[in-house]
């Protein structure tokens, strides 16, 4: 039987397959790395924190305006795209994407992806 | 003497290391990267000048070297001071051109008796290590090879030689696994995965260890390559009021950080890393204004420890230094205070600051000047120590 660790490696390696993605991590609300599946040489442990923070910061500031919680934030950039999505109470799904990626597929797989993790944790 | 392991925090835990003539069996479960270990306690002891005695049986001895390179150690420059005890190459019908080499390796007499004849060799206080007892398991059967491992443990006794075996629970027979984990071995250390709430990682600790008072005890690790393991805090939270110097305190001491500053403060989050005496710890700076309490509350689940920075020249700011103390439920966890800005004029001293503030004898206060790196790495040493001493 497969450990949790290595279920939620599967999501993350899954999601890594999809058209456009270039790598995926997943960290908890407080800002720990969970795991990463990324280019040797970045440091997960920083995008993990960040991550968290620009989502949590998100949330709290539509909440703040009763505007409900957001589905996902994405930060766009010549270079590509950031989106972070809740994946539970637990738990935050990051990816990151080549700029032309196309997000239609991507948003679909990335939000059965955080409801699989939602499962798991 | 001892013979020390080389892995941090261990060897204070065996009270020093491993007394001549005992055994240490470093019990790796399933999935985890155990067998660090006993290549960083080999590499360790070469380094210091010791004898040691390598068994192979699952591996030829140049891949051995290979993976030792790895992590950065470079052995063959004690060449003359690690003995091999071949039990691969007969295997495979290989030559081997090693000091000592099993005929037959899948008959235990075989590799006794090259383990006797090593043993007899080497200067009293040498390391013997089995590179694989789970491979020699595999070859030899589980009864056949408890039989010997009782046999060597009592030769390397009366040689005053040090035993070491690094072995992975694959589904043995379940008395096969319960005697060694505590009948067998002098000393049992144990390493396996950890899920605990978000954080997965691996721990090592000390099941047994007849020579010291032990407590069972454990400590998350990490394996650097190179580098090899360092105990693993994956949390350490730096708190304090507005312009207290958190982020210069973090930049200081961290081997890399970046920070969220706008304005010339930080507004989200300050992350550090730092690698330092055999410790890995990524550190979280919280913003200090009160709007962004939100983000400090989110921030600071899961830490394992807090550096309360304050600016010694400002006791009115101490108020909300202790509120938000409990903003991160700081006071339940290792917490020390850095009294920072100690070069400024009129900065009170720890003592004044302890007596002004009634703040608790067991919480330490440590005298710092981030911008010059003054104090900071006695903090970080007090805060890990009140995390890793478990007291």
């Amino acid at each position: 039987m497969d450990s949790t660790i290595e279920l939620l490696e599967k999501v993350l390696t899954d999601l890594k397959k999809v058209g456009g993605v270039e790598a995926s991590a997943l960290a908890s609300r407080d800002g720990l790395l969970i795991k990463a599946i990324m280019p040797s040489g970045q440091h997960a442990e920083t995008f993990a924190a960040m991550s968290a923070t620009m989502l949590g910061a998100a949330e709290t500031a539509t909440t703040e305006l009763g505007k409900r919680i957001p589905e996902r934030v994405i930060v766009e950039s010549d270079h590509g795209k950031l989106i972070a999505t809740g994946a539970g109470p637990k738990a935050l799904l990051v990816l990151l994407t080549t700029p032309e990626a196309g997000l239609g597929l991507i948003l679909l797989e990335m939000d059965k992806a955080a409801q699989n993790v939602k499962e798991l944790l | 003497m001892m013979v020390e392991t080389g892995i941090p925090k261990l060897d204070e835990f065996l009270d020093g290391g491993i007394p001549k003539g005992k055994s240490l069996i470093y019990f790796n479960h399933l999935g985890v990267e155990g067998d660090v270990f006993g290549m960083q306690t080999l590499y360790h002891n070469l380094a210091k000048g010791g004898t040691c005695v390598y068994v192979t049986s699952s591996s030829n001895p140049e891949t051995m070297k290979d993976h030792l390179r790895e992590f950065g150690w470079n052995i063959k420059q004690f060449d003359d001071k690690l003995l091999i005890i071949d039990g691969f190459s007969s295997l495979i019908g290989g030559l081997s051109t090693e000091n000592y080499v099993v005929s037959n390796p899948e008959s235990i007499d075989s590799m006794t008796e090259m383990i006797d004849r090593a043993m007899k060799d080497v200067p009293k206080g040498s390391i013997i290590m089995v590179g694989s007892l789970s491979s020699i398991m595999d070859l030899c059967g589980e009864e056949n090879t408890l039989n010997a491992v009782k046999m060597w443990n009592r030769m390397a006794m009366i040689r005053e030689h040090v035993l070491i075996y690094n072995f992975t629970a694959w589904p043995y027979e379940e008395s096969t696994l319960k005697s060694m984990k505590n009948d067998i071995f002098n000393c049992v250390i144990s390493i396996g995965g950890i899920e605990e709430r978000v954080i997965f990682g691996q721990y090592f600790g000390v099941l047994k260890a007849d020579w010291s008072k032990v407590e069972m005890r454990s400590m998350l690790f990490r394996v650097l390559r190179p580098g090899g393991i360092r105990i693993y805090i994956p949390k350490i939270l730096v708190t304090g009021p507005f312009n207290a110097g958190k982020s210069s305190f973090i930049h200081s001491l961290s081997t890399r950080a970046v920070s969220v500053d706008r304005l010339g403060t930080t507004i989200a989050l300050d992350h550090g890393h730092i690698d330092y005496k055999g410790f890995s710890a990524d550190i979280f700076g919280t913003p200090g204004q009160e709007r962004f309490d939100p983000i400090i509350k989110m921030i600071s689940g899961e830490a394992m420890g807090i550096f309360l920075v304050v600016d010694s020249t400002l006791p009115k700011d101490f108020i909300r230094a202790k509120q938000m103390l409990e903003i991160t439920k700081g006071y339940g966890l290792p917490h020390i205070i850095v009294a920072n800005k100690q070069d400024l004029p009129g900065a009170l001293s720890a003592d004044e600051i302890r007596n002004h503030f009634n703040i608790p004898k067991d919480v330490p206060i440590v005298p710092t000047v981030a911008t010059s790196k003054k104090g900071i790495y006695e903090a970080f040493d007090i805060l890990v120590e009140k995390i890793t001493g478990g007291d």
